[in-house]
């Protein structure tokens, strides 16, 4: 067996060369892989400087320090030398709606929101598209799995996390009907003063109905679901079963503290065991309470505007530090306006909040292990340890900075991916029709 | 019996006509009276000014005879006593709809499926359903008795009314609130003209937002001077006829803030005419601007009521503007007066009428002095309708309009016993009640004796009944003198209730009757015992605000004029020491850099400058300085609307009309280190409207914002949104739905506007005048700009045939394209853009919302940059504006441009694109000190504006940005101390925030 060592600047020519529109799936890689002396960010808040990692049969076989580690030689085919490279962990996006969405504006291209409130039967997993064109986007910056979640509704459907590579969602689902995703209604509406000024809140009217609509069902189902065998089926209780049994998490979207505190008391009422908050805009106001309860946030798009004219101008970009220092589990999302392009700034997002008061690596941790965590794939990925699979990216720099974020080699299970786009196949063209460098 | 009542309540009416002549047939014999009525012995107001004690009021034929002190009384003179009674001159409204038809929500014409293109009123009226010139009051006025003894009972006697509806309004008629017919009523049908820039009941398209309002207005009068010029009618419009018959009337503008009480003045100004303001109460928020208008206001007295705080969350919602509102609008009409504004008061914009002078009574107290309040509601809306001689007074010859009252209007308790208007009484309260008000000895039976207390007001007292021990027990106490009802329940579980009839004693002092417990007959009397003792309900004092608190702008984050002022001075003369320099001028930043700053510019840069004893040093070590960001493309601080889509063309609309300085997004953006912005009309058509080009200074009027020597530039756009695509299945109405159209509609524009030019250019020549004008259209005005190149494009756009169609369309029309704003697919035709020095101005990475944007790249500006475009990174959203930084960040991933290069495409390059680039963009000697200190380097995400200076003015520092969240906190929470205080039953159902103007 040969024994390759390969650089960046022969990788990356390689991929410059590369004028597919589309990526295609990665074959199986039947190799061993060592990635040698780059700084390693482990994703659980560890980094190792001059660090190495070994892959084989698509799992992490070594994580260590080189400086420490005596390695057997060709004991791996492939050696890529990293040095002065970032690796990270594949960065995880919650709560995105990547695959179901192609362009937001078309119908014919909108997959994610059915007719009716309660629809917990919807699953993402089945309509994920692979051939999309916006997946490859988001990994080119280092996303390589994602949470893919219907929307809209009191109970939008059940989401599945997807891996962004495959040729089918079979081949690309990483845990399937991981969770079900509600709704709370909301206690008071923004007053739209015209389409693009906003003013202040009023009342929401129907609450109390929403809030009466929703816990009927979640009564029902809880009792339809003590018994297996039904003469007339209910596939919306069927698909809540997961929920009552602790194989699926409910996440509750929820942004308002009123609303935070309504939906968890209420729902807890139905002895669900995993719980997953989801938005938080103002979890800050009550960190004791979720600690209590024992919920994790998905902590919504961190790029947005604070609640209040008198709110922090930093208002929301300093939220995740907030809960960290209170020790709850939290992760980063990309849910909002324009989210099929947001997903892509995953990263930037993890760098916001490192501006705004978490450590460089708690900020790689809350797009990667606590990511991993709340959506209950860490035994599996989120973090560069023995035994998960070797899914990673490698960096020039900083992947958490829009300005060093520079991602030249990834795999997922251990197969190198294509970072090539529809993007980068017309800059490559009009590069080539101009002859720019 | 039923024919009796009927007539019996016809013949109720007090205001029996002191006229003779009238057209309505007489059914029965004639009821005239010329008799004299004299008012003795009160204290009476001639004007707002005097006041004469123990005078004398003579009354006949429904005007004054005489007034003083020795009048003498002609033989057969009703004489009312009024000992211990004020009589006022009855007050005037002149911003009321009393009378007018109200049009049923469901009655109002729906808006149709799909777009209404043009006007539906049928008759020959103004092509825009909004300007109504041609509707008068006087023609849909109809006396009302339930909607005048509502104004009555506050002592108003006339109302200028009107529906108010639409932009030109037509006439408001002056009518009196006498219970009379509807040709008695009215005293001038045409009184006054109104206007506002609300298109009302209109179910035309256009005007769609606030600016669009503002052109359909100015255009109005400009159809209306050319029309009256015209010899040879090109139509027969009554609209115009009216509009121009109204000039000469009082000109009543309506607005709804303090912002567009300034619109209006401009309006006012470009076609000198002079509006009196009617406004929304809070003029005190602008004081010094809305008193250099010079006009005439009319003020309403609707404070708002206190907001829903109990709840720590809730209060969480709502907002400061909302909590200072609540607590500082009171201050409203003693602030005007002070200023001396002249101004009316109305009772318009009160939810509950009965409010009016409960709030009249407030602002007193927050410093309205009661003669300026007597003057607002008298003389000064008298005046306003050149009737001060008429009404509004009570002098000889004067009509007798007047109230009598029981003392001070504006002390607590006071009440108005009747309402006199052409010298007709009309009764608001018991003027035969007496003071019952002190404590009694209550006797039932001879066995049972109770205390009884009588407080409250005069009119309407309320009683406690205590018994042996002293047990206060809820009790009811009605008096229609001589005759006195009370009802209490002796003990708390009492079976039955106590009811007792009585008679008043001639002096007063005793009452005594009979009455029920449940069905045991008894006789009772209460006899006076002790005046009342003073009040000992427990009002909270609630803390009165001062103007100096008032924040510049009205929002969070806003400062004093205090703190204004400080920051000015340190702000004089500055220098930054020892940073690194990113002057945007070369392609290597300056190390150790000291940037001096005096009078806003930038006056040196190099090392270890000598800095005056007067500058204040600022250390830059280790930090980085740049120049200020621009935004190409922004649509913050636009009041109203950034869309006039009712027409595909709205050159006329202009968003310097409505810039809205009290948006919060300034500040934030100037977190973000943005220090300009062009503020676009958005891209709902393919011909939009003029940008607003604005520095970022924070707390100035929307004209200071505006920068003096920009060019004038004009929004265009192009694909999807212009022809409609994502509008919905009903919008295809609309020319153009394709982008063929849009070619089209571009050509018959530019060439109608090149026609219309020479039109207007053959007639300015001409010497002899007799031929007639051509009409003046403000969106030609524009067009023929951009042909002169007065005026620049900017153009929403995003595939690259219509780039191409849009760049053959200029060419054609020989004008210089200035700038494709989006451009994502400028990288196809990067050569041609290059080739005729067109500008682009992108976003960093926005793709896949649209059809249209799937082949936009993230490399786009890198692209044209390296193609010789100058290529600017943009926003287009609130939240994105404050991180443009980290957008130009991304040229340097997506493309590979340099630091240097990427900088430029946020400050430089987007200065170049509107033609500021003299001025500001960089650090240079000479240009405005538009710059921020970065703790960092300015692209990288963990990097933050800790210092942004517009015109050398600190408008964002992050420390004192820290210091203010820690006064905001405390503000909030002192104003809602003061609302939990607040014993007023009223409150807004949730938390809300003000409408933000």
């Amino acid at each position: 067996m040969k024994n390759t060592i390969l650089t960046f600047s022969l990788l990356v020519f390689s991929f410059s060369l590369c004028f597919a529109q589309q990526p295609i799936p990665a074959k199986p890689e039947t190799k061993s892989i060592l990635l040698m002396n780059g700084t390693v960010h482990i994703g659980n808040g560890q980094v190792i400087q001059n660090g190495v990692i070994g892959i084989k049969n698509g799992k992490l076989v070594l994580v260590g320090d080189a400086t420490t580690i005596k390695l057997e030689a060709g004991a791996y085919d492939t050696t890529i030398n990293c040095f002065g490279k970032q690796i990270y962990p594949g960065f995880i996006a919650p709560d995105c709606s990547l695959g179901l969405v192609e362009t937001e504006s078309v119908r014919a291209q909108t997959d994610v929101e059915d007719v009716g409130l309660l629809n917990p039967e919807l699953r993402s997993l089945i309509a994920f598209n692979t051939d999309s064109k916006i997946t490859p986007v988001a990994r080119i910056n280092g996303v390589l799995t994602g949470q893919i979640a219907p929307r809209g509704g009191l109970i939008s459907g059940t989401s599945s996390v997807m891996s962004f590579e495959g040729w089918n969602w079979e081949d690309a689902q990483y845990k399937a009907d991981d969770g079900v995703h509600l709704n709370w209604p909301e206690v008071l509406h923004r007053i739209r003063i015209n389409e693009d000024e906003l003013g202040g809140y009023t009342e929401n009217k129907n609450y109390n109905r929403q809030v009466q609509v929703l816990t009927k069902f979640f009564a029902d189902a809880q009792a339809y679901c003590q018994d297996t065998k039904h003469d007339e089926t209910n596939v919306k209780f069927e698909a809540m079963r997961g929920i009552f049994n602790g194989s699926e998490t409910l996440f509750i979207h929820a942004d308002f503290v009123k609303e935070i505190l309504a939906a968890i008391t209420t729902i807890k009422g139905f002895t669900i065991p995993k719980i997953v908050l989801v938005g938080g805009r103002d979890s800050w106001m009550i960190t004791d309470f979720l600690k209590k309860n024992n919920i994790a946030v998905i902590v919504r798009r961190l790029h947005s505007q604070p609640g209040t004219p008198e709110g922090d101008v930093d208002e929301t970009y300093k939220l995740p530090a907030e809960l960290q220092k209170a020790g709850i589990l939290f992760c980063l999302g990309t849910a909002g306006d324009m989210e099929q392009n947001a997903t892509r700034n995953l990263p930037f997002l993890a760098g916001t909040a490192a501006a705004y008061g978490l450590s460089p690596e708690e900020a790689v941790e809350s797009i990667t292990l606590n990511a991993a965590k709340v959506l209950g794939i860490d035994a599996q990925t989120g973090s560069l340890e023995p035994g998960k699979d070797a899914t990673l990216i490698i960096s020039s720099g900083d992947a958490l900075d829009m300005r060093t974020n520079n991602i030249i080699w990834a795999c997922i299970k251990g197969k190198a991916i294509q970072l090539t786009s529809v993007q980068t196949a017309l800059y490559n063209k009009y590069k080539d029709k101009y002859g720019l460098k | 019996m039923k024919k009796i009542l009927s007539t019996l309540s016809l013949s109720l009416s007090l205001a029996i006509s002191a006229v003779a002549q009238q057209t309505m047939p007489i059914n029965g014999t004639h009821d005239v009276r010329h008799s004299y009525y004299a008012f003795t012995h009160a204290h009476i107001y001639q004007d707002y000014a005097t006041s004469l004690d123990d005078a004398t009021l003579l009354v006949k034929d429904g005007n004054v005879v005489d007034i003083g002190t020795s009048v003498a009384l002609p033989k057969g003179t009703v004489v009312y006593d009024c000992k211990g009674k004020t009589i006022y001159p009855s007050f005037i409204d002149l911003y009321t709809s009393y009378g007018m038809p109200v049009i049923p929500a469901d009655k109002r014409p729906h808006k149709g499926p799909g777009p209404q293109m043009n006007t539906i009123t049928p008759g020959a009226f103004d092509a825009n359903q909004a300007v109504r010139p041609q509707d008068d009051a006087e023609e849909i006025f109809h006396a009302s008795y339930a909607e005048a003894a509502q104004y009555r009972n506050l002592g108003f006697g006339l109302a200028l009314t009107s529906d108010h509806d639409g932009i030109a309004q037509g006439s408001f008629a002056l009518v009196t609130l006498a219970d009379t017919n509807d040709q008695e009523a009215i005293l001038e049908g045409k009184a006054a003209a109104g206007y506002s820039l609300n298109k009302g009941s209109s179910t035309q398209d256009y005007p769609s937002s606030l600016m669009g309002a503002i052109s359909v207005l100015r255009q109005a009068y400009y159809d209306a001077t050319w029309y009256k010029g015209a010899k040879h009618k090109t139509e027969y419009n009554l609209s115009l006829e009216a509009f121009n018959e109204l000039q000469p009337l009082p000109q009543i503008f309506a607005v709804d803030g303090k912002l567009s009480a300034l619109r209006a003045d401009k309006i006012a100004r470009e076609f000198n005419v002079n509006y009196i303001i009617k406004s929304n109460g809070d003029e005190y928020e602008l004081l010094d601007a809305v008193k250099s208008t010079g006009r005439e206001f009319i003020v309403p007295v609707n404070f708002p009521d206190k907001p829903n705080v109990q709840d720590p969350y809730d209060a969480v919602m709502v907002n400061l503007t909302t909590l200072m509102h609540w607590q500082m609008a009171p201050l409203n009409p003693g602030a005007m007066e002070k200023a001396g504004i002249a101004f009316a008061l109305t009772a318009d914009g009160l939810k509950d009428k009965n409010a009016f002078w409960t709030n009249i009574r407030k602002a007193v107290k927050y410093g309205l002095t009661p003669q300026g309040a007597l003057k607002a509601l008298t003389y000064t809306p008298a005046q306003m309708m050149h009737m001060q001689d008429k009404v509004g007074s009570l002098k000889k010859g004067m009509m007798a309009n007047f109230i009598v009252t029981s003392g001070d209007m504006f002390k607590q308790g006071t009440v108005i016993y009747s309402n006199w208007i052409k010298g007709c009484p009309n009764q608001v309260n018991d003027t035969t009640n007496v003071d019952l008000r002190g404590n009694y000895t209550l006797t039932i039976n001879s066995n049972q004796t109770y205390t009884l207390e009588v407080k409250g007001d005069v009119a309407n007292p309320t009683a406690t009944v205590l018994d042996a021990p002293k047990h206060g027990l809820a009790a009811y106490i009605h008096v229609n003198n001589p005759m006195v009802t009370i009802s209490f329940r002796s003990k708390f579980d009492s079976a039955y209730a106590i009811r007792l009839n009585g008679l008043l004693s001639s002096d007063n002092k005793t009452i005594s009757g009979t009455g029920l417990d449940g069905t045991q007959a008894l006789t009772w009397q209460a006899v006076f015992a002790s005046p009342m003792g003073p009040d000992t309900t427990h009002e909270p004092v609630l803390t009165i605000p001062t103007l100096a608190q008032v924040r510049y702008p009205f929002q969070a984050y806003g400062r004093t004029k205090a703190e204004e002022d400080s920051i000015k001075k340190v702000s004089k003369e500055f220098v930054i020491r020892n940073a690194t320099v990113w002057t945007g001028e070369g392609d290597s930043a300056l190390l150790n850099t000291d940037v001096y700053v005096k009078d806003g510019k930038i006056t040196a840069i190099g090392k270890n400058l000598t800095a005056s004893k007067d500058a204040t040093v600022i250390d830059g070590t280790g930090k980085y300085l740049t120049a200020g960001i621009i935004d190409e493309h922004s649509h913050i601080a636009i009041q109203g609307g950034v869309n006039e889509d009712g027409e595909a063309n709205s050159s006329n609309v202009r968003i310097g009309d409505v810039i809205n300085s009290e948006d919060i997004s300034i500040y934030r953006s100037l977190s973000g280190g943005v220090t300009g912005a062009q503020l676009l009309h958005g891209s709902a058509n393919p011909i939009g409207g003029q940008s607003g080009i604005v520095k970022l200074r924070w707390g100035v009027l929307p004209e200071e914002m505006k920068i003096s020597y920009s060019s004038q530039f004009i929004k265009f756009a192009l694909g999807e949104n212009v022809k409609q695509s994502n509008w919905g299945d009903l919008q295809t109405v609309r020319y153009p739905q394709t982008r063929m159209g849009v070619e089209q509609f571009y050509y018959d524009r530019f060439i109608h506007a090149k026609e219309y030019e020479a039109a207007m250019k053959s007639y300015s020549a001409l010497k002899d005048k007799s031929m007639d004008a051509p009409r003046r259209d403000l969106q030609m005005d524009a067009l023929v700009e951009i042909l002169n190149g007065q005026r620049f494009i900017t153009c929403h756009s995003y595939v690259q045939s219509e780039i191409n169609m849009l760049m053959h369309v200029a060419d054609s029309m020989h004008f210089q394209f200035n700038t494709f704003t989006h451009g994502l697919e400028a990288y196809k035709v990067a050569d041609k853009l290059a080739a005729r020095h067109i500008g682009v101005s992108t976003f960093a990475d926005w793709w896949a919302y649209k059809m249209e944007v799937m082949e936009a790249i993230p490399y786009n500006a890198a692209i044209t940059t390296k193609m010789g475009i100058v290529t600017a990174i943009n926003s287009d959203d609130d939240e994105m504006q404050r991180r443009l930084n980290q957008e130009a960040a991304k040229t340097v991933k997506y493309g590979g441009l340099t630091e240097q290069q990427a900088w430029r495409t946020v400050t430089l390059n987007p200065a170049k694109l509107l033609h500021l680039d003299a001025h500001t963009g960089s650090i240079k000697v000479g240009k405005d000190a538009d710059i921020v200190l970065w703790s960092g380097n300015p692209l990288s995400v963990y990097s933050m504006a800790l210092k942004t200076f517009v015109d050398g003015v600190c408008e964002f520092d992050r420390q004192e940005d820290a210091a203010m969240r820690l006064e905001i906190a405390q503000e909030k929470a002192d104003i809602i101390n003061q609302v939990l205080k607040d014993p007023s039953k009223n409150m807004a159902g949730a938390p809300t925030g003000r409408r933000r103007r």
